[in-house]
């Protein structure tokens, strides 16, 4: 263990160790905490200059209703899962069946194609943004959510492959020699005896994608025209301007954009690291 | 033993009926995705508009390839071609749709986009469908060259990449701190980590209102060094100054600065991430080794610990780089490249020439997009250059 446990170290070194945390935290967070505090304070103290001393009145339920009721904000968040659920779907059944390939299969192609997957991973969105703009118009699909979930589940295919890959080249090879000796089909090998032992990195990318999409902003401000489309993170950028000096519903409706993720984190912590770091610390 | 024999054959025969069925399938359902026009919907399924029908024709022909690809996959495993050699062709059929998804929306635009770079186009095509662009060689790229807008665009580029770095050292600082097994402090970790899980558009809103001059969090820690707040004989509060607080966002020498410290915000949790888990996997011999050596503190860090970290200090530089130079969201939600284009960045000047209001230049947009790609290939084929040799170590 590096750094030394402090509880090796004097009582004083303890004590101050247990009361440095919570102030690091705070220090950390204090831009959070502040708009937090701003999202539930009436419009009148941000007026009066109250900004950072304790609310006149606690107004945290009026203010997060204000939000749905006069603005579009249910419908922004009812966009972004209708474009992040199917995603995650498509692109992680898509990445199972490249990793598996690339992963078990000895062939000349293997790594210049895994190769192809993780390079176009790493891209700049901005090279690929006019030719898939013009592809969804001949596709007769430009500013449809269709047409932005087939490009985020090709984009995200390939991080899902080389986390994929890496994932079923470290599962026992032996299991897939002895089922094919057995005469075992390679489909039903790939269905029966891979697939169910891969669930935990379907787990991991099915939060990672999850977040990743969801807070997508680039690609839905390209391939979107309509409001009645946009996910929340174009929206409520659209509410900055709606609510203009409004502090107290901008902050609310901020907020309320970052739920989701961070509930998928707490809930999911183990997986959502071992997503980052195993695809990454693999790769 | 003759019945066996036959089966072995049969074992590699082509099935015909099965074949000829699902050649039939997989044909007409082509014709159908091929055939399928938005125009049959709205005339014959009462669709009032042309933008109505496209998703459910869409999903129509979305089925048909479906059912192609399912055909196609009955028909080709039940050849003998197939059957004989398994292993040369599961791997492919494996690879198929990814692949071929992964080509015509990643790859493919790649080469699309510089090639766009070399033509002047705003996107449109005629009624005819024809192409009303034209190939001006490499005009756009001398444009780039008199254009101050790109100069500023680049040398932000080069700040972000700079400045993003601390990301990597304060992650490591935060990981360090927080490596430790008291009582709660699992919770104490995932409440740091907590700005990367964050939209970066909700971190730019955040930080947006931070600097706000007039009562953001910033002003209120200036207020608190150089203003002072006194109350007048008509008993109004009024606020008076040494120093006014500064608009960060507003002043083109520090709106850039500001937005890569809204930007780190996030950077460093990530890299702290990887690091903590970097530090869980350091080998315990080798610190309890050191310790023997009386090595400590620093000394310990710099021989021993970051050693054994490299991994983890890898990626980290990586994801860094990778997040510098696609630094969009922030500075679309911060300043939308002001005050007078100073804190443009290429990705998103690029976007701003290419499709912002009123000016859609797709050749010169591209041509920005092409530079930007040619600094990320540096970074790509290093990072590709390393997994190949950690590749052929492994094997």
């Amino acid at each position: 263990m590096f750094p030394a446990p402090v509880e090796k170290s004097s009582a004083g070194i303890q004590l101050t160790y247990k009361l440095a945390l919570p102030v690091a935290l705070f220090l950390w967070l204090l831009p959070l905490l502040a708009i937090f505090m701003t999202s539930i304070r009436p419009l009148s103290d941000i007026n009066t200059g109250n900004v950072f001393g304790i609310p006149s009145d606690f107004a945290m339920l009026e203010n997060y209703s204000q939000v749905f009721a006069q603005t579009d904000a249910w419908q922004y968040f009812m966009n972004t899962m209708v474009i992040t659920l199917p995603t995650v779907a498509v692109s992680i059944a898509l990445a199972c069946l490249t990793g598996y390939a690339l992963a078990v299969y000895q062939f000349r192609w293997a790594l210049p194609m895994f190769f192809l997957f993780v390079a176009g991973n790493f891209v700049p969105f901005q090279i690929l943004m006019l030719p898939v703009i013009d592809l969804s118009n001949k596709m007769e699909i430009y500013n449809t959510v269709p047409g932005l979930v087939m490009f985020h589940a090709a984009f995200q295919t390939g991080f899902c492959t080389l986390f994929m890959r890496n994932f079923i080249k470290a599962l026992p090879r032996e299991l897939i020699e002895s089922a094919r000796i057995e005469g075992v089909g390679e489909f039903r090998i790939f269905w029966h005896l891979v697939l169910p032992l891969v669930k935990p990195a379907v787990a991991a990318l099915a939060v990672l994608i999850f977040t990743f999409i969801w807070n997508d902003f680039f690609w839905a401000t390209v391939m979107l025209q309509d409001d009645a489309r946009l996910p929340i993170t174009v929206g409520i950028r659209s509410l900055n301007g709606e609510f203009v000096q409004q502090w107290h519903l901008i902050s609310a409706a901020s907020l309320l954009a970052a739920v989701p993720p961070v509930a998928m984190f707490f809930l999911m912590q183990k997986h959502f690291i071992a997503g980052l770091t195993l695809g990454a610390t693999k790769g | 033993m003759a019945s066996t024999a036959s089966l072995r054959a049969n074992r590699y025969q082509t099935a015909s009926t099965t074949v000829a069925l699902s050649a039939i399938v997989l044909i007409i359902a082509l014709i159908g995705m091929f055939t399928f026009d938005v125009s049959w919907m709205v005339d014959n399924l009462g669709f009032t508009k042309r933008v109505d029908a496209r998703v459910p024709s869409f999903f129509a022909r979305f089925s048909c390839l479906i059912i192609a690809l399912g055909a196609a996959f009955i028909c080709f495993t039940n050849t003998s071609l197939y059957k004989r050699n398994k292993l040369t062709y599961a791997p492919w059929i494996f690879l198929f749709i990814g692949t071929a998804f992964f080509l015509i929306y990643v790859i493919i635009p790649i080469f699309q986009s510089i090639s766009y770079s070399f033509t002047k186009w705003d996107g449109l095509y005629d009624i005819n469908g024809f192409w009303t662009g034209e190939w001006v060689g490499l005009r756009n790229y001398v444009q780039l060259l008199d254009d101050p807008n790109f100069y500023t665009s680049l040398w932000n580029n080069i700040l972000w990449l700079v400045l993003y770095m601390l990301a990597v050292p304060a992650g490591l600082g935060i990981a360090l701190f927080l490596n430790q097994t008291v009582g709660g402090i699992r919770i104490y970790k995932s409440l740091f980590f907590f700005p990367f899980v964050i939209s970066q558009v909700v971190v730019g809103l955040i930080f947006a209102w931070t600097y706000n001059p007039e009562f953001g969090l910033l002003s209120e820690v200036w207020g608190f060094f150089f203003c002072e707040q006194t109350t007048n004989i008509m008993g109004n509060l009024t606020t008076t100054c040494t120093v006014d607080p500064p608009s960060i966002l507003g002043d083109p020498k520090y709106a850039t600065y500001g937005i890569i410290a809204a930007g780190l915000w996030p950077q460093i949790a990530y890299c702290m991430i990887l690091y903590l888990t970097g530090l869980n996997n350091v080998s315990p011999d080798q610190i309890e080794a050191g310790r023997l050596d009386n090595a400590k503190g620093w000394k310990m860090l710099w021989h021993i610990i970051l050693p054994q970290l490299k991994p983890a200090t890898f990626i980290a530089v990586v994801v860094t780089v990778i997040g510098a130079l696609r630094s969009f969201d922030m500075v679309a939600t911060m300043t939308q490249g002001g005050p007078f284009g100073s804190t443009n960045v290429l990705a998103y000047y690029m976007f701003d020439q290419a499709v912002g209001e009123g000016v859609g230049r797709y050749g010169y947009g591209s041509a920005i997009a092409t530079v930007l790609f040619a600094i990320m290939l540096i970074y790509i084929s290093y990072f590709l250059w390393r997994m190949y040799q950690d590749e052929k170590e492994g094997n």
